[in-house]
């Protein structure tokens, strides 16, 4: 054989050697296809339904497993006295609240007086009381003055010609009033009840001005920062299970 | 006789180490071309021994067949007939007269050389 003839044969066979190795290779690849016929096809979907409903159904116990546990930790006797505790401080109001809401302004009328004779300003306990009872039944929820949260056994006394809620003196003028209604109607209420009622004109008389705001989105009224003295209650004895 | 032998190894491990892969619908084009290859080397192994080889002829049918069987498969499968089987039946019917003379020149050749 020339040496020519021995080189085209060398290409040829190596061309022909790729080709079977790429062949192979593609061929090699397609032997891992799925060769099973139908009827085993469908054998292994019903086994892998099989398993999926039985994973579907141990998902269906854990979950009810959860809400039990859920369930049982609601209606635990810590978390219902833990509930009703904070129902009740938040009643007796030991918490702080956020609602809608109208906040009034009390200053010193000064308008009419001249510069030197001008009252220094004097708050009535009587005025206040009045204040609030109205504010009460206009359905307000949480009252402060001076950021004294108002609550049921609040003393609102004068001490030696001064004004004390739970002794804090209404000293500093201008006095807020804060005061929060269940909801923005109820709000909206409290606002024309007081824009109606005569207690503008009670504080007119003591050289009061009064101002009402609009109300308002979202007012916080601070907590009842006192401790709460129960003189004359007694905690009633058990009498049934027991 | 060993750098054919040397091609095809060195075409075999290039192959494999490459790590080409045809895909699915192409695979069926390589089979006859590799087939066509197959049948233009016998071809060529023959006409050597013959005394009749033509290194032209020998390369150009090489690429020559390759090209024409793969066109018929492409005919074919855009047809919808398999005229790639045409190929594969011409080839294979090729591959096996020349590899019968192959052997008879061999056999002539092996007995002549033990006569003497």
């Amino acid at each position: 054989m020339k040496q020519k003839n021995k080189i085209s044969f060398f290409f040829v066979t190596l061309l022909l050697g790729l080709m079977l190795a790429i062949q192979y290779q593609s061929t090699n690849e397609n032997e891992n296809l799925d060769t099973k016929d139908m009827w085993e096809l469908r054998e292994r979907y019903i086994e892998a339904k099989d398993y999926e409903a039985k994973l579907i159904q141990e998902i269906r116990t854990i979950d009810e497993k959860i809400a039990e546990y859920k369930k049982v930790v609601e209606h635990s006797k810590g978390t219902v006295l833990k509930q009703t505790l904070e129902e009740l401080q938040t009643e007796a109001g030991l918490t702080e609240l956020s609602g809608p809401g109208i906040i009034i302004t009390i200053q010193p009328e000064t308008s009419f007086f001249p510069i030197d004779s001008a009252p220094t300003g004097y708050v009535s306990p009587d005025l206040i009381r009045k204040l609030i009872n109205e504010l009460n039944m206009y359905g307000a929820k949480a009252i402060s003055v001076a950021n004294q949260r108002i609550i049921n056994t609040t003393s609102i006394r004068d001490v030696q010609g001064e004004t004390k809620i739970d002794g804090f003196p209404l000293r500093t003028f201008p006095i807020e009033i804060k005061v929060i209604a269940e909801d923005e109607k109820t709000a909206n209420k409290l606002y024309n009840g007081v824009q109606i009622s005569t207690i503008p004109d009670d504080f007119f008389i003591d050289n009061l001005s009064v101002s009402i705001s609009e109300v308002k989105k979202s007012i916080t009224i601070p907590a009842y920062n006192h401790s709460i003295k129960v003189d004359v209650m007694e905690t009633v004895k058990d009498e049934g299970e027991q | 006789m060993w750098l054919p032998i040397l091609g095809l190894i060195i075409g075999v491990a290039m192959g494999l180490l490459t790590d080409i892969q045809i895909p699915d619908e192409y695979s069926n084009y390589l089979s006859i071309a590799v087939l066509a290859a197959l049948d233009t080397l016998v071809g060529g192994i023959r006409a050597h021994l013959q005394n009749v080889y033509d290194e032209k002829i020998f390369v150009s049918g090489f690429f020559f067949n390759i090209v024409l069987a793969a066109s018929l498969a492409f005919l074919g499968v855009h047809l919808g007939v398999d005229l790639y089987l045409a190929a594969v039946f011409a080839f294979g019917v090729r591959l096996f007269q020349n590899i019968a003379i192959i052997r008879r020149i061999l056999l002539t050749k092996w007995s002549l050389s033990k006569k003497e």
